[in-house]
């Protein structure tokens, strides 16, 4: 979309409706905010739950008790006793954050590639991609295995990783976002001499950075909760990942509900600290990073 | 400018390292590794069995891993065995009885045919049936999954009935003593998961019947039990007696939390319920009802499992001894781990021990596992074929349909033509 | 969107800059892929293999779980994708306005969802929507229903349960994708709309969509395989059995019950998973032809 076009639009919608200031405008602000609260409700809820979980106990939690409780000294020590936490949780964020470093190294690279440099060859393996994207992750799990067991890479972190970092959902993210990257900036870098791979680490990166902060956030997500493969490939305990001993935990014959909430609270910030941490991303415009 | 790329390729090369660092270490010689889904019960089984071994044997070492769910544990296996891949796989697993021929057919040569070093003999025969192919058995017997009626005494109690009068009587029986329980104690009957066939099945095994006839075919259009079992579920649900819960959380919340009278179950779900310490004195332990027809007793099974070993292992020699040694030979062993764990193992010369004999204050101080040893003997044994998923599924499938009262031949003909379709 | 031509050299750049994800992706899913396809040529159980030609695919059309489960996927694609889509857009467009207050708060609450676990939140729903719920007593209470419902017990409602939770769960996440969109979008434009006097919903419409299309597009098309490929939901709230009635049964289900649970029956599944992208190449198709059909006109 150019400029011209865009002012094009505005000029019609102007012609359109060409009405005084909305006189409701104090009520809609008001609906703005109730709507907001009743998801905000909604969606803390479940989140409540867990912590208020993570404070009772087992058969507290299995009576629907919903208010905060005494227990959490109690499930904290039954916790990690049971699971050898600093362990996993190693496992757990060194395989999150290099999967994420790399993925957004690899993916945002071959993003910017597609839609910078068009030709018929790419948009071809490109629609490609797409449709590989769909293919369900159990189809291709043994012979996944079978590679990485050739390779002997069976049980490594390596493993885990090395599937994910070309993601083509995380490609297909930034070559749509990569659109509204103004080309005239490109332009502008090329005529001052930059060479393609300096365009893009010190204009396209920054500019883009509300995109690579969404994409962190996505990216870290997927990996800390990545369940199937590192099933299937980690097999050691001492090699687990949160996740998969949380599931674990949960399918026991008389789950301790209190020991398994406080997990999945530790669980669940990690992704929440990242949320927060990048956030302000979201509120600060592209053009205001460029100035 | 230059300081920012050369942190980048600092974080780079930190990170491809870090991969690099943390490789594989082996599963050691002389360490027998398992594979269980519940810490305190087939897990600290499994631990102390290894310890007896050990205790012997102080080359060999165990490495139990009770991190994985059931479902993951199939997940991971039927991964490994097709990819023909056996790197990691451990030396022992832990399966389910009514899934032992699915694997033993579709992965021939993936597991060791124990009978060929163990006298199998000395096992429940019904136990050893399962996991028996082509004349050869291939696990050594866990757990057995004999069934009770556990029940609230108190709840019987106000409504004015005594432990005799669960004493062998018929589904029928029980829905005119649910009906009584509820009207004084506003209690449901029993609560029921919609998606979990269990209860049918333990009704119809204690007719001696299954799903498939001897040849494998199904046997689901004239099958007097099957259709009689669906029969008495729906009656449950229309006499208003049960509880409709949804997965393995609300199952054991319903009666653990005392909101219903009375939880028909394989013998494995004692340890869940003694761990409400607070409820001692207000269980008992009665025989499951029968189907009201010919040829159904007092006496089911629900679940079990048993120990399979992996042909792939490295430790083989001292995997058969090991369970040759403790689980085909120590009496001692099944006293502890039912005193410990609530696990009902399934060597007969067990029974006659100590544990076996004594009574439990926890269920009124009743001799139940004397009691659950009786019904074991009791418990027709049926051949779980290799296609019970397929014809759980289908039953499921139908489950809502028959509780609504719709007709139960179309329904066992519907149960037929989708499980035919599903076993190809 | 004319784009001249490139260069030589430019066009060496396009391979340089895609080279890495290309080399990774040819080496991790290719041989499966290939390998699946194979296999949903093949017939048998476990390792007992053997060519079976179009077997596979001759007993897709036989088989009512299959259409069974076809149906019900397609049931959540079209009712919850649009649904969550338009959520997710008026909630990041609510959260971008700098005027509005506690915006940290409400962003950070609306994301919420798809961070929590997935145990705590089917738990926490499963109890809300239980025959004795929470939910169950207020609806009673207001009168709008005479008898409890039996979410989980009922193959109408259990669908419903099913398309709320999952536009609960992923609504924020969505979101997130227009939040950090809506940063890209030069503000000045807005400005220059206000202070003509274009009202909101006009600057939503001409302005906010049209410059959102490239995301919004991306947003349904991952959706949308998110909805063909849904799996942990159904499979947490009906302890994997996509019961009650096969009305929750999806074909990411299947294929794993095909996989792990049934009798493992890799050829037939694979030929199940190739359903599902032969499903999204259409879909997909259609969704870049009607955003291209728009952009044109």
């Amino acid at each position: 979309m150019t400029v011209s076009s865009m002012t094009t639009t505005v000029d019609r919608a102007v012609a359109q409706s060409r009405v005084p200031a909305n006189p409701w405008g104090l009520v809609r602000r008001a609906l703005v905010y109730v709507l907001l609260s009743l998801a905000a409700f909604v969606s803390i809820f479940p989140f409540y739950w867990m912590v208020v979980g993570a404070t009772n106990t087992s058969a507290d939690i299995i009576k629907g008790k919903s208010s905060l409780g005494s227990a959490l000294i109690t499930n904290a020590t039954a916790f990690f006793t049971q699971v050898d936490a600093v362990r996993i949780f190693w496992n757990s964020g060194v395989i999150a954050v290099v999967a994420t470093v790399l993925t957004l190294a690899i993916s945002s690279l071959a993003g910017y590639g597609f839609e910078m440099f068009r030709s018929r060859v790419r948009e071809r393996i490109f629609g490609f991609l797409l449709l590989l994207l769909s293919i369900p992750f159990a189809a291709m799990m043994v012979p996944l295995f079978v590679m990485f067991s050739q390779a002997k890479l069976v049980n490594t972190f390596a493993a885990v990783i090395l599937p994910t970092v070309a993601s083509i959902f995380i490609i297909f993210y930034f070559r749509q976002t990569t659109k509204a990257f103004p080309t005239e900036l490109r332009d502008a870098a090329r005529i001052d001499g930059l060479k393609e791979w300096q365009i893009f680490l010190y204009v396209y990166l920054p500019v883009m950075r509300s995109t690579y902060a969404a994409a962190t956030i996505i990216v870290f997500m997927a990996n800390w909760n990545n369940y199937l493969w590192p099933l299937v490939v980690l097999q050691t305990a001492e090699n687990k990942t949160i996740t998969l001993i949380l599931s674990g935990l949960t399918a026991a014959y008389t789950p301790d509900y209190g020991l398994i909430l406080f997990g999945t609270v530790l669980a669940t910030l990690p992704t929440l600290v990242i949320f927060f941490l990048l956030q302000r991303r979201f509120v600060e415009g592209m053009l205001g990073a460029v100035k | 400018m230059i300081r920012t790329t050369s942190r980048w390729r600092n974080t780079l090369s930190v990170a491809l390292t870090g991969i690099s660092l943390f490789s594989v270490t082996a599963a050691s010689a002389g360490e027998i590794s398992v594979w269980v889904w519940d810490k305190a019960f087939n897990g600290d089984t499994m631990r102390e069995a290894g310890a007896l071994y050990t205790a012997d044997h102080p080359d060999v070492t165990f490495n139990v891993d009770d991190t994985a769910s059931q479902d993951d544990i199939r997940a991971k296996l039927q991964t490994q065995l097709l990819a023909g891949s056996t790197e990691g796989l451990p030396d022992i697993v832990l399966i389910q009885d009514d899934i032992a021929q699915k694997y033993l057919q579709s992965f021939p040569g993936a597991f060791e045919p124990l009978s060929d070093y163990i006298d199998m003999s000395v096992f429940a025969q019904y136990k050893v049936a399962a996991a028996t192919h082509d004349g050869k058995s291939y696990s050594v017997p866990f757990d057995s999954g004999v069934t009770g009626l556990f029940y609230r005494s108190d709840f019987l109690e106000q409504a004015g009935f005594t432990a005799a009068d669960l004493e062998n009587i018929t589904w029928d029986r029980l829905i005119e003593i649910g009906t009584e329980v509820k009207a004084k104690t506003g209690k449901p009957l029993l609560d029921l998961d919609l998606n979990d066939t269990g209860v049918i099945r333990m009704m119809m095994q204690s007719a001696g019947e299954w799903y498939f006839n001897e040849d494998g075919s199904l046997h689901i259009t004239d099958n007097a039990a099957l259709k009689k079992s669906l029969e008495t579920y729906a009656k449950l649900f229309q006499a208003d007696l049960v509880k409709p819960v949804s997965g393995w959380a609300e199952y054991t919340g319903a009666f653990t939390s005392g909101e219903v009278a009375v939880v028909p179950v394989g013998v494995w779900i004692t340890a869940t319920i003694k761990a409400n310490a607070d409820q001692s004195g207000l269980w008992g332990v009665a025989p499951i009802p029968r189907l009201d027809m010919e040829g159904a007793v007092n006496a089911s099974n629900q679940g079990g499992s048993s120990w399979f070993v992996l042909s792939s292992s490295d430790n083989k020699e001292e995997t058969i001894d090991f369970l040759k040694t403790v689980w085909a030979g120590n009496v001692d062993f099944y006293q502890d781990i039912l005193i410990k764990r609530g696990a009902v193992g399934s060597l007969l010369a067990a029974r006659e021990g100590e544990a076996f004999k004594a009574s439990d204050d926890f269920f009124g101080g009743a001799p139940v596992w004397q009691n659950f040893s009786t019904w074991l003997s009791q418990v027709p044994s049926v051949d779980y074929g290799t296609f019970t998923a397929e014809v759980d599924s289908a039953v499921q499938a139908q489950v809502p349909g028959i509780i609504e009262g719709g007709d139960l031949d179309a329904a066992l003909q519907a149960i037929h033509d989708q499980a035919q379709q599903q076993m190809q | 969107m004319a784009q001249a031509r490139l260069d030589r050299r430019e066009n060496i750049t396009g391979w340089v800059f895609i080279a890495p994800a290309l080399i990774l992706l040819g080496l991790f899913m290719i041989y499966p892929i290939v390998w699946s396809l194979w296999m949903s040529f093949q017939v048998g159980k476990g390792m007992n293999l053997s060519f079976g030609g179009f077997a596979n695919i001759l007993r897709l059309t036989k088989d009512p779980v299959f259409l069974r489960a076809l149906g019900n996927t397609f049931t959540f694609f079209i009712f919850q994708v649009p649904i969550m889509i338009v959520l997710a857009l008026l909630f990041a467009v609510a959260l971008n306005d700098s005027t509005l207050k506690f915006r940290g708060f409400f962003r950070t609450a609306i994301f919420l969802p798809c961070a929590t676990s997935l145990i705590a939140y089917s738990t926490v729903f499963k109890s809300m929507f239980a025959i004795d719920g929470v939910v169950n007593q207020t609806l009673m209470q207001l009168h709008l229903i005479g008898e409890p419902i039996s979410w989980l017990g009922d193959p109408f409602w259990a669908k419903v349960l099913i398309i709320m939770a999952i536009t609960w769960r992923w609504t924020g996440y969505n979101m997130i994708f227009y939040l950090a969109a809506l940063q890209n979008i030069d503000r000045s434009i807005y400005e220059a709309a206000r202070i003509d006097g274009v009202p909101a919903w006009a600057r939503f419409r001409y302005l906010t969509i049209p410059m959102l299309k490239p995301v919004i597009l991306f947003t349904t098309v991952i959706s949308t395989i998110g909805t063909l490929q849904l799996f942990d939901e159904v499979a947490n709230f009906t302890a994997g059995t996509g019961g009650p009635s096969d009305s929750t049964l999806t074909l990411s289900l299947y294929i794993y019950n095909l996989t792990f649970k049934f009798m493992p029956s890799f050829g037939y599944s694979a030929t199940v998973s190739w359903v599902i992208v032969v499903l999204v190449g259409i879909l997909s198709f259609l969704q870049f032809l009607i955003a291209r059909d728009r952009r044109t006109s």
